[in-house]
This record gives C-alpha cells, structure tokens and sequence, in this order.
C-alpha cells in the first residue's frame, strides 16, 4: 500500500528533458545529483513541493516521460520522495525505465479527478487508488509480472539469478 | 498465421513462433551500444549490480559478447567538462578492458556510424541507450532505446526482459517526393497526422512502392523519427536499396526480411508522397506540423489559441539554424543543403551550424567542395556530434533565439532557455531560412 500526497499535477506529454534537462546528466552518476535538478527549468517549485510530504504522488495526462530515454529522469522523480506516478499513459521506455526503478507507474483513464493536496492510499494488490480526500475509489489495470516487479522494486534478482546460469551452464 | 516483422525477429531470436502481446521473460539481443551519457552510469551499475556474481561463480567480470557491444561517445564531443571526459575515461578503461569497440571522440553519432560500418543488418535487435536508436529500423532490424538499467542488464547477460511483443502499424507509401520535398517532411507530416503519442507501444513499419524511391539516408531519417510519435520502433524491409547499401558493407551475414502479406496490423495508414509540401513543425513539440504554404496560418493560429506545447511564435524571422544530428546530417542531407546553400550567403542575423553526422561524411563533404560552400556563406562548422539538438553545447541559445533545425526535437529548453523557439524541418528548408532570416520555402532555389 502506498500512502501519499498528490503535490504535483501536470498536462499531456512531458518529457524527459522537462524532467531532467540534457545539461545535466553527465555531470554527474549520483542519483541524488539529480534529485536536485528535477524539473529545473519546467517546474523550479517541484522539489520544494516534495519537500511538504513525506511521500509524494505525480498526476499527469497523457504521455508522461515522452522522449529521451534517459533513465535519470526516473531517478530524478523517486529520489524526491515520489513513491507513484498516476497518469493517463506512459510511453515505452520510460515505463521500462520506471519498472526497472521500482518507481510505481499506474495508468488510469481519466487523471482529471485528482487535484493538488489530494490524499491518495494506491493498493496494488487489489489495483485501487483510493481519493481520501474526495472520498472516491478508482480501479486501475495492472499486468500482474509489471505489478510483481514494481513490487519488488525491479527485476535486478530475476537477472542476477539469470546471470548466475549463464557463468554456470559456459563452465560445463 | 502470417507475421510482421516485428514478430519474425522476435521469433527467430526467442526460437518459438511467436505474435503481438506474447509475452516473453527474456528475449536475446543481437547488438548493443552506448553513448557517453549512457555508458558511464551503466559500466557503475553493471560493477555494482555483478561484481560478487562473477567472483561467486569463479569468473573475471565479463560482458555477454564484446563482438557486439560498441561505445560511441558522441553528445558531449569535445568534452566541455571534467565530469564528462571523466565518463568518457571510463568507458576507455572499460572497453579496453573488455574488449569492446570504441569509436573516437568525433568519430561521429551513434545512430549513423554504427549502420555506417556494417555493424547493423536485418534481423538483429540492437538495444542503444538513446531513444533514436529506432534509426536502426530502416535496416530490418528492431531496435530499441533503452535506459541504463535495461542496456547494463543487456551487458552482462545478452537479453531483455519480460518483453512483450509489440503491434505494427503499416505506413503504406505510395507516389513520389516533388522537388524540394524530403524523407524529412514525410515523417514530419506523419507524425503531425499521428500526434505526439499516436504510435504509442506499437512499431511503425515504413513500407510501400513509395519506399523504393529512397536511398539509405533518407530511410534511416524516417526511422530516427518514429519515436517523435512514441513508437516503439521504427522498422523497414529488406530491398534492393538495402541490399546495394549492404553489399561490401556488412560485417555480419545479410539475411532478407519482409513482413507477410496476411500478417496483422493494429491500423494500415496510406501516405501519398506526391501530395506533401516542404513542411515545419512549430514549437513545442514535433508534432505541431505545418506545410510551408501555411506557416503564417499557423503563426495566427499559435497567436489565438496557444498552449504549453504549442506557444506563441510573434512572426517567421529566425535567428539560429542547425544543419546535424542523427536525424539529418548524413551525406545525402549535405549535399540538399549545399544545392540551396550554393550561390548565396547566410542572413546577416542568423547564426548557421553545420555539423556532419560523422567523420567520414565529414571528409566525403571536404572532398567534394561540399563543407566550403557552408563556410564561404558564412556558417559555422563543427566536428561530428550531436551538437545543439543535445542543448548542452555549440549552440545553446538564450530566450530571443529563434532556430530552425534538421534535428528530430523541438521540446521547450531543448537547445537552451525555456524561451527560445526550435522549428524543425528539412536541411532544405533549413539552409533556405538561413539564407532569408525566416520560415522559408526551399523550392524556389531548386527551379
């Protein structure tokens, strides 16, 4: 169950460069670093509106993370405390990248119903977003291997365990 | 059941039959590459994430298959700051170490080299960590942008995982170019008609009597595209274009490669390519085209009714071009330019970067006359990498620039302040606007 605030509400089609601009990701490979520079340029209030809640939610229209596939732009958002994205769709990479981040993703049909302040409990288990604060309730569609690695924060054990097999099998 | 050729790649490589929505734990890769944006995070992560798996089984550190692993630093080239060549030493140490291919700084743009050396041919699944790696489509492969974790995983074990088989969407084809209209402002006009996430978790296979018409160059400028529209990949069959281009080329065995003709697609669009005009997408977002004829329309237009991702341009005067990127700066896209180019200087007020795609089309465009015709208009011309479409270097514009580029990305800040303006359109229209000083109409230099 995840517990959170929504403390941000965006339009249709950010980008990756909206979330972490270019100029920044060579400069450093601290997760942290960017972190820090989060929406810069699109949404300068972005990190001190996650700074209010203990565990933030992100509520977007469609397209969420379109372009670059930066995967720092998934760390930029989880290390301001973003424990979920509520949004419309999510293109390709950017749900790839946020799968392997255990950065929650959840698709619903229509993200309008959800505003700034809104408390929000997510259950994955049963696939509920629960509106505390509008008293609403939203079923959402998960596929169950993207509901596990989302779970267990990414798939790094299953490649692991993969790559084990692998040195294993050339020894024979 | 007849298939796409997403789904005979998928096939071949997972060895079942399988179609759109199957699912697969993992799926092996053929070819894998990085950038030094990529590159750097992903040698970190695959020490962090491996390290004690290798020495529990007994084994030196490894890569799957140095053969078919290349680094290419190319967005950052030269390097502007210590963090970055200290990214790129790592990724010298790394492949030294490894066994890997690297390319030289200069050597060119990931996207162009790689097709350029042979390194790509039908049937393989590359994986690059950049999202235009659907450039590599227009060879029959598929090919993915992926972000660090999925391209270190990659590294360490040959595969993708929990892959599910994508949906194709054919874009048939049909007619010929006019003059002055390119491969640029066909994808440029599809992704308009498409919208931003049109294409969204599906392949965009480019097929049709009209694809006989293009060369290799325009091609790969299609495929690099697709994800302008959030394809999942661009993708193109094996013809006697590819052929010719592959011949003496390909470093690996070339093996033919079409859809079939019953296979199953999510939606079949036709494409009249007699029909399109020169065409420009306005700022903020690539899929705000318009054919020339109607840029003071859409200035109108953008003046009424702007949003976030379309936003008001005050009239058609430019101050910023860009003739590069992955998307247009191959041979083919020079010499476009260098037919406009020809005769005429660049606008007093605008700024023009040309930047060759890579190292050899760079000393192919020297040979021929083609870079002195740019700098004896007056532009400026840099060494093979992704220049300003990058918006970290050569080129960043303050909030009046006005640009018009060949790249593939017009985003709000995507070359430098949020308030700047990108326009995208061919190298064509490109030169020609540099010459005017605004959106200008390149058919006129051409008759």
């Amino acid at each position: 169950m995840i517990t959170g605030t929504v403390t941000s509400v965006y339009g249709k089609d950010i980008n990756t460069d909206d979330i972490i601009p270019a100029p920044y990701l060579q400069l450093s490979t601290e997760r942290a670093f960017f972190a820090e520079n989060a929406f810069i340029k699109y949404d300068p209030e972005f990190k001190e509106r996650c700074k209010q809640s203990t565990i933030n939610i992100v509520v977007a229209k469609e397209n969420f993370g379109c372009g670059s596939s930066r995967e720092q732009a998934v760390y930029a958002i989880k290390e301001n405390g973003v424990a979920c994205v509520i949004a419309e769709s999510y293109p390709d990479i950017f749900y790839r990248n946020s799968l392997s981040n255990g950065l929650v993703l959840i698709t619903v049909e229509d993200a309008s119903g959800f505003e700034m302040g809104d408390e929000i409990q997510v259950d994955l288990d049963s696939s509920t977003i629960q509106n505390v604060t509008k008293g609403e309730s939203t079923y959402f569609e998960m596929k169950t291997e993207d509901r596990n690695t989302f779970q267990q924060g990414g798939m790094i054990g299953r490649v692991r365990s993969h790559l084990e097999e692998i040195l294993q099998q050339a020894e024979k | 059941m007849g298939q796409t050729m997403a789904e005979k790649i998928v096939s071949r490589q997972a060895g079942r039959e399988v179609y759109a929505n199957d699912k697969l734990e993992r799926l092996p890769i053929t070819k894998l590459f990085f950038n030094d944006v990529i590159g750097p995070p992903a040698i970190k992560g695959f020490q962090e994430d491996f390290t004690d798996v290798f020495e529990k089984c007994g084994k030196p550190p490894q890569v799957f298959d140095p053969k078919r692993i290349f680094f290419t630093p190319d967005h950052s080239v030269p390097t502007f700051a210590i963090p970055i060549a200290e990214g790129i030493d790592s990724m010298s140490e790394f492949s030294a170490k490894h066994g890997i291919r690297m390319y030289k700084e200069g050597d060119g743009i990931e996207h162009v080299v790689l097709i350029e050396d042979g390194h790509i041919v039908p049937w393989d699944i590359v994986l690059g960590t950049d999202s235009h790696t659907d450039t590599n489509g227009a060879l029959g492969t598929l090919a993915f942008g992926v972000g660090t974790t999925d391209a270190l995983y990659a590294m360490a074990t040959g595969h993708l995982y929990d892959f599910v088989v994508p949906e194709s969407i054919k874009f048939e084809l049909t007619g010929t170019l006019p003059k002055g209209v390119y491969s640029k402002d066909i994808i440029l006009h599809i992704i308009g008609r498409m919208g931003a996430g049109g294409c969204s978790k599906r392949v965009a296979e480019f097929a049709g009597p009209g694809l006989g018409s293009l060369t290799m160059d325009a091609r790969t400028t299609i495929c690099n595209m697709a994800v302008e529209m959030s394809a999942r990949t661009g993708i193109m069959a094996y013809d006697d274009v590819l052929a010719d281009f592959l011949k003496g080329r390909a470093q690996w065995p070339v093996d033919p490669i079409d859809s079939d003709p019953d296979a199953d697609y999510a939606d079949v669009l036709q494409i009249d390519l007699s029909a399109l005009e020169p065409t420009v997408a306005f700022p903020h977002k690539p899929a705000n085209t318009t054919p020339i004829s109607r840029v003071q329309d859409m200035i109108e237009r953008s003046q009424r009714e702007p949003t976030p991702d379309f936003c008001t341009v005050q009239d058609d005067t430019i101050t910023n071009a860009f003739l590069g990127s992955c998307t247009n700066a191959r041979y083919e896209d020079l010499v476009a330019g260098a037919a406009i180019m020809r005769g005429h200087k660049v606008h007093p007020d605008v700024n023009l970067i040309v930047i060759p795609s890579s190292r050899k089309v760079y000393e192919r465009a020297m040979d021929e006359g083609i870079l002195q015709v740019f700098v004896k208009a007056g532009a400026n011309i840099e060494s093979s990498n992704c220049g300003p479409c990058f918006g970290s270097h050569m080129g960043v514009m303050s909030g009046k620039g006005k640009m018009i580029s060949s790249s593939n990305r017009n985003y709000q800040g995507r070359m430098g302040s949020p308030d700047a303006r990108i326009f995208l359109a061919s190298p064509a229209t490109v030169i020609a606007s540099a010459i005017e000083g605004r959106l200008a109409d390149p058919r006129k230099y051409l008759d």
